[in-house]
């Protein structure tokens, strides 16, 4: 067997996440020899992607071992049979014709879940280095608003206590929830924000420090029942008073922007199997194919940058009892500093994952003519809606088994909150808790698992940057928790790329030609 | 592969994700080359340098298009990524006839797709290299090759270390077939004996898991037909897919992609 000591690297990229495999796939397609490690047996880091056996050995792990991730506080939750239904309805189902989770392997639960827009840049990467053709997309369809079931409505299904939040005029025209009067302010407010830039000179200099819903009450006169809903497209992680309408509003343009830029009727897109699981090992396989070495379960034990002019300077010990030598290092500081206590600044999430049996078929409707049949819904609901005003909202995204998330008739329920501790625990639990109620009886969880997770919180405004540790070692920041991909990211490999590859046309980033002789590649 | 009497009507044509696995060296990548390009190249740089080849095999019924995928070197390592198991209707295991470690690995890459691939997946075991032992070279001694190679019985026990007396002078060969054979019967796999050099018996290899493959699972179009797992429900299916192609010409057009 050969061993990664005999070569010296140009790059020894630590952690297989997706800006490290993306920047892997760069560097090895520019000629440089990349050591690609991850210290787990899998593939993702932080967005790994797990059947159900998998993830109970990762709850375990990070559990034994905290401060060595990004997360904390993991734990499964399992339904037995009889207490997993306790409404009345149980009696109905003879034990055997019970909804039951499948094989373990039939799940593919992500730890941090994202969708792309349409028009993300990580999507014009994946096609200009033809990386896509080994993924296939699925749509995000609607946004949807909690609000209390009302006695009067006569909908079925989640949508009882689910309003699907409009966006664009024709959903507003259509939406019978909405008075003239409110309509009439929406259209005002997505006329002002679809303006393209330049016409727009005179005013280049709106004030979008107030907080959102000021904003929107302010100059549009929107209503407040309607700001929650307004403040969901923009995947805000705090309320309306704590989301400056700096934040929000650019985030609502890219929202109404991306809509049919694929396809009619949707605006995001999902990767089958685990989404940016599944993208991040497609990356590793086309940096392979270009000429990385990747190697699983070997993490850094210890780095040392001679900070010398000598040609590898930086010299690893690897948990394998290796040691290797390179021009430079990069990776995130829980992978290249595994044991160092680090005071760390980020923000706290705490995220769920539920499988439940039921395919909440009313939550992805096709709306427009064409379109695809959407894989994957937004929930929010707002803190006042789940009895806790001044807490940020909870986000549900509802994955259905046409993700190839989970087997048929089943769904699974990605949930997230950007507070910690019981109270964000509870809040989460009563979201999911609703929406599967809202769908009636027969919709029963199966499986669930929480833990805490930090990472970036795009709300503060700060972009994503490569930090210097040593002349030749850099880290990449935590990992954003938005629900969106942020374009930011591809900035921020850029200039990994840039900074290790050295002499490269900054326009020739992840544009790669067909392989000779292949299709693909 | 001979053609059906309606041959003007066009077969029905389907995709078919094959993986590659076995031992470096073991000549995957060689195999490869020479069922897509008849070509054989002696001291072939590790790995192929392309995402996946593809090449057709027309069958009596139908086609079937490979998709055939290298590891890429990310099993030297113990590197492959689920990715790369997913939705595979055919594998193809390779050792090296003159190497028995190889069969073992071999043995270990077979239980790794029997507990990561779709359950219904085709494997094919494939020693390679017959061209170093006294049975190859020649196409037509293939047909004999488990008569010849017959050991005696004391040869079961022979095990790792090499079968140093079955091999006649000039002979490499260090697996027997009929230990190869009686393995790849216990699995349920297929079997054959190629040479990547002189050509012999490759396409056999994929003609033999063309037509292992059940009609019922499939379907034209790329990752439609695994088994198990990949849920294409009724209610939507493939029709769902988004397709980011279509991205090119859009953005194009407006001349800015964010």
């Amino acid at each position: 067997m050969d061993t990664l000591a005999e070569t010296s690297w140009d790059v020894v990229i630590a952690g297989t996440g997706l800006a490290q495999s993306l920047l892997a796939l760069s560097l090895s397609r520019s000629g440089k020899k990349v050591l690609h490690l991850d210290q787990n047996p899998y593939y993702g880091g932080s967005e790994a992607a797990f059947s159900l056996d998998e993830a109970q050995e990762w709850v375990n792990s990070v559990n034994q071992h905290p401060g060595q991730s990004p997360f904390e506080d993991a734990k499964v939750i399992t339904y037995p049979l009889d207490s997993s239904q306790p409404s009345s309805e149980g009696g109905d189902h003879p034990s055997d014709a019970r909804p039951k989770l499948a094989a373990s392997r039939a799940y593919t639960l992500s730890l941090s879940p994202h969708f792309l827009y349409t028009r993300s840049q990580l999507i014009s990467v994946l096609i200009s280095s033809k990386v896509y053709r080994q993924l296939e997309f699925m749509a995000v369809g609607s946004w949807w608003i909690h609000s209390e079931p009302s006695a009067e409505n006569s909908e079925l299904g989640a949508t009882r206590s689910f309003h699907r939040v409009p966006g664009n005029r024709e959903d507003i025209f259509a939406d019978t929830h909405i008075s003239m009067k409110s309509k009439r302010t929406l259209m005002r407010f997505l006329r002002h924000i679809s303006k393209p830039a330049d016409e727009d000179s005179e005013e280049t200099e709106e004030d979008l420090s107030a907080p959102f819903g000021d904003y929107l009450s302010s100059k549009f006169g929107i209503p407040e029942d309607l700001q929650s809903p307004l403040l969901s497209l923009s995947l805000s992680q705090q309320t309306l008073e704590d989301t400056s309408a700096s934040h929000a509003v650019p985030r609502i343009k890219r929202h109404l922007a991306s809509i049919g830029a694929l396809g009619p009727g949707f605006g995001g897109v999902i990767s089958k199997y685990g989404g940016g699981s599944e993208i991040l090992q497609v990356a590793c396989r086309a940096s392979a194919v270009g000429g990385g070495v990747y190697a699983l379960d070997t993490g850094i034990q210890s780095l040392t940058d001679k900070e010398s002019s000598d040609e590898y300077p930086v010299e690893l010990q690897l948990s394998n009892g290796e040691s290797v030598r390179t021009k430079s290092a990069i990776g995130t500081v829980w992978d290249l500093y595994p044991t160092q206590e680090r005071p760390l600044s980020c923000a706290k999430f705490t995220r769920s994952i539920t499988v439940v049996a039921s395919d909440f078929t009313s939550l992805f409707p096709v709306t427009v003519e064409g379109a695809p049949v959407p894989a994957s819904a937004i929930l929010m609901f707002p803190g006042e809606t789940l009895g806790s005003p001044q807490s940020p909202p909870v986000y549900l995204q509802v994955h259905s088994s046409d993700t190839g998330d989970c087997p048929r008739q089943q769904s699974i329920i990605y949930g997230s909150i950007s507070m910690t501790g019981p109270e964000g625990q509870t809040l989460l639990e009563l979201a999911v808790d609703r929406l599967i109620k809202a769908e009636g009886p027969q919709a029963v969880a199966l499986w669930s698992m929480r833990y805490n997770q930090q990472g970036r919180l795009s709300n503060d405004g700060s972009s994503p940057t490569i930090q210097a540790h040593s002349p030749h070692v850099y880290s990449f920041p935590p990992p954003s928790l938005d629900l969106a991909f942020e374009d930011e990211n591809i900035d921020m490999i850029k200039q990994a790329w840039l900074k290790v590859a050295g002499d490269e046309d900054p326009d020739d980033f992840m544009i790669f030609d067909d392989r000779e002789g292949a299709d693909d590649m | 592969m001979s053609e059906s009497a309606g041959a003007n009507a066009p077969k029905p044509s389907s995709s078919v994700k094959l993986v590659l696995l076995g031992e470096a060296a073991v000549g995957k990548s060689s195999l490869v080359l020479r069922f897509v390009n008849n070509d054989f190249q002696e001291n072939k740089e590790p790995t192929i340098g392309a995402a996946f080849l593809t090449q057709k095999c027309t069958l009596p019924s139908r086609t079937i298009k490979f998709e055939i995928w290298d590891t890429a070197g990310q099993e030297r390592f113990a590197s492959l990524a689920p990715m790369y198991y997913r939705n595979a209707q055919a594998a193809l295991v390779v050792y090296d006839v003159t190497k028995p470690s190889s069969l073992t690995k071999a043995k270990h890459w077979v239980a790794e797709l029997q507990r990561q691939a779709s359950p219904g997946i085709v494997i094919a075991l494939v020693g390679n290299k017959l061209d170093l032992t006294n049975d190859g070279g020649d196409a037509s001694a293939v047909q004999d090759v488990e008569s010849e190679s017959a050991a005696p019985e004391s040869d079961e026990a022979a095990g790792e270390e090499g079968e140093e007396q079955d091999a006649a002078p000039g002979d490499a060969r260090k697996v027997s077939t009929r230990e190869a054979t009686g393995y790849a019967e216990e699995e349920g796999l297929l079997f054959f004996e190629t040479s990547a050099k002189t050509g012999t018996n490759v396409v056999d290899v994929f003609t033999a898991i063309a037509n292992a493959i059940p009609e019922s699972s499939l379907k034209t179009g790329r990752g439609a037909a695994g088994a198990g797992q990949t849920a294409l429900g009724s209610r939507s299916g493939e029709d769902s897919r988004v397709n980011l192609g279509d991205r090119n010409a859009a953005t194009a057009k407006e001349g800015c992609a964010c």
